[in-house]
């Protein structure tokens, strides 16, 4: 793991250790950490793979309804539970990617999101599992050992512990000789076909990998609400992942993370004005794409940086 | 189950199907010029039919002047999408123009839905159109019928134009090789107003014919929309034959499942498409590696 990568996991854990103290509410904080995960995982398939699914939601949905259903009709126990939605979504996204994956382009795009749209209306029709249109209700916090995790202080930072191995196994994967094939893929697909590479193995076990991240982020985001709402499955939520990687900056592997702090906030202030949030999405996503493509992490590194090297060049020239 | 409800069924499927071959024509001739997915076509449909309720019930109450109406305003409204916003986003890779659809689509539906309201609003079915008509084995309502005979001369003339005009045969040849028109001195940005134009049109035909059978309301086309696509996957991306064989398929796979087995009735296209990719990739009439 390059120093740079580490020093900001670093200071991404020490901001978020603070972070209850100064977030609005601790749910709200929390919700940001998971949407975090969401967003970073993500990244593996759009940032550094270059496919754009839009189909992400249904991991993180299948996930969230596993956590719930295991919970409640199973066996009360939150690790059992974030194992078997972690299992379940890797499973679905090897489903879905194993079909979607042989097409590229828009086509797999409207394949993943054809799939997602099947899990929402299986989820939706199936009322006796998953509670459709209400959304599953009364999803238990059982103790974890010795934790009692229902305080939201208790509850985000044992989720804050979970989130940080998840990004560290995150950016391993993506400085591993999986996450360069993947970069050689997506710059120059027939280039590396031609040295030898499978494409379509190394892409599915990226998306394999980002689906299993994307079900424990929903696992967790079950365990916050207490309950599973159903459009957590809907293909609006993953076009919300999408802009938050775009506005924090794609595959700059905390870029998701920006997006995705930035995204929630912006949405907590603005409902409280307005029910019209989905109009200010749009609108956010519309200049995400005119004017802000590099995303903000983006923005800082070729903008900022460059000319503040450049500034403190001019005011500390180097002595030759 | 007797078979005056099974030929309803089909009839009804045919009417979905309708509704799901203009929409996919839209859909088609977008994506085979610009290469991307047109996530506002649903909200597209549903500012037709909305346009179709304001004309009838503000403005003149005349179903016909709304069927002619609506979709030049449409049309127009997606030229100016085009000349105003898409435009710009050319030269990037076609993901940036998709999201920016995407984000279209959210404002649209919002802002209909702040206009509105998210409940939806009645829509009667035209005064000239109502009442059955006797097929012989069974009793129909006449506006559903009418709905497919505008639906079917719809796609007849879009295929008229494509395949027998000149500016039919420059879109034709966009959707194989931009840069070649480009390099023959045709100016390629007016075909791009001009498809955007047709294809929203399409879709807002589909909205206004839509208006008396559906509930009016902001999430209308979104729904729709996920069904679409399946439509041009399974009939192949940019064929317009495709799109009408993929979505008279879809409407007919819906009408048998709701007979069949009701709660999976709309999960059944998405397996079906499923099964269908595994077979042959490229969809029905769709050729290989095209815009891919």
């Amino acid at each position: 793991m390059p120093r740079s990568q580490f020093l900001t996991l670093v200071t991404f854990f020490g901001l978020a250790l603070v972070f209850p103290l100064v977030a609005p509410y601790e749910a709200l904080a929390t919700e940001i950490l998971i949407f975090a995960l969401l967003a970073m995982s993500y990244d593996l398939v759009l940032g550094y793979g270059g496919m754009l699914s839009f189909g992400h939601a249904a991991f993180f949905g299948i996930g969230a309804y596993t956590t719930g259903i295991l919970l409640i009709r199973v066996f009360p126990s939150v690790p059992v539970a974030l194992t078997g939605a972690i299992c379940v979504s890797g499973l679905a996204a090897a489903f879905v990617g194993y079909a979607s994956i042989r097409r590229h382009g828009i086509y797999f795009t409207m394949v993943t999101l054809a799939f997602a749209q099947m899990f929402y209306f299986i989820a939706f029709k199936w009322t006796g599992l998953t509670g459709g249109d209400d959304g599953l209700q009364g999803v238990p916090r059982p103790n974890i050992g010795p934790i009692d995790i229902h305080p939201e202080i208790n509850l985000y930072y044992f989720i804050l512990a979970l989130v940080i191995v998840s990004m560290f196994i995150i950016v391993r994967v993506v400085n591993s000789p999986l996450g360069a094939t993947l970069q050689a893929l997506r710059e120059n697909r027939n280039r590396a076909m031609s040295v030898g590479y499978n494409v379509d193995r190394f892409k599915l076990v990226a998306f394999v990998i980002s689906g299993c991240f994307a079900g424990l982020a929903g696992g967790l985001y079950a365990l916050l609400l207490n309950m599973v709402p159903l459009g957590s499955l809907h293909w609006t939520t993953s076009g919300e992942v999408v802009v938050m990687n775009i506005t924090g900056g794609m595959a700059t592997l905390f870029g998701p993370v920006v997006g995705a702090v930035s995204i929630i906030l912006l949405r907590d202030i603005i409902s409280n004005y307005t029910d019209a949030w989905s109009l200010f999405m749009g609108l956010i996503f519309m200049m995400a794409v005119f004017g802000f493509r590099d995303g903000i992490v983006g923005f800082f590194q070729n903008k900022i940086m460059p000319t503040a090297a450049k500034f403190l060049g001019q005011v500390f020239p180097k002595k030759h | 189950m007797n078979l005056q409800f099974v030929f309803m069924q089909l009839f009804n499927g045919l009417i979905l199907g309708s509704l799901y071959v203009l929409l996919a024509l839209g859909l088609s001739i977008i994506f085979g010029m610009l290469g991307i997915i047109n996530f506002a076509h649903g909200a597209f449909f549903m500012l037709g039919a909305y346009a179709a309720y304001t004309i009838t019930s503000y403005i003149i109450p005349d179903y016909w002047l709304a069927l002619i109406s609506v979709p030049i305003l449409m049309a127009a409204f997606g030229s100016l999408c085009e000349i105003v916003l898409f435009r710009r986003l050319y030269d990037l890779p076609p993901l940036y123009i998709m999201l920016l659809t995407f984000g279209l689509m959210l404002v649209l539906q919002d802002a209909a839905r702040l206009v509105f309201g998210s409940m939806g609003v009645p829509f009667g079915t035209p005064k000239s159109l109502t009442g059955m008509v006797n097929l012989g084995f069974m009793y129909y309502p006449s506006y559903r019928l009418f709905l497919i005979a505008v639906t079917s001369c719809a796609a007849f003339a879009v295929w008229l134009f494509l395949s027998k005009t000149k500016l039919g045969c420059i879109i034709r040849a966009g959707t194989d090789n931009p840069k070649m028109l480009e390099a023959l001195g045709i100016n390629i940005s007016r075909t791009m107003t001009l498809v955007v134009g047709l294809g929203t049109g399409l879709a807002g035909l589909a909205g206004v014919l839509a208006a008396p059978i559906q509930n009016v309301r902001p999430l209308m086309g979104m729904d729709l929309l996920v069904d679409c696509f399946v439509v041009v996957v399974i009939g192949g991306m940019g064929s317009l034959g495709g799109s009408v064989v993929g979505g008279l398929i879809v409407g007919q796979i819906i009408a048998i499942g709701v007979m069949v087995w009701p709660p999976m009735a709309n999960t059944l296209i998405y397996l079906f498409m499923a099964a269908f990719l595994l077979v042959r990739p490229r969809g029905l009439f769709g050729r290989e590696s095209f815009h891919e």
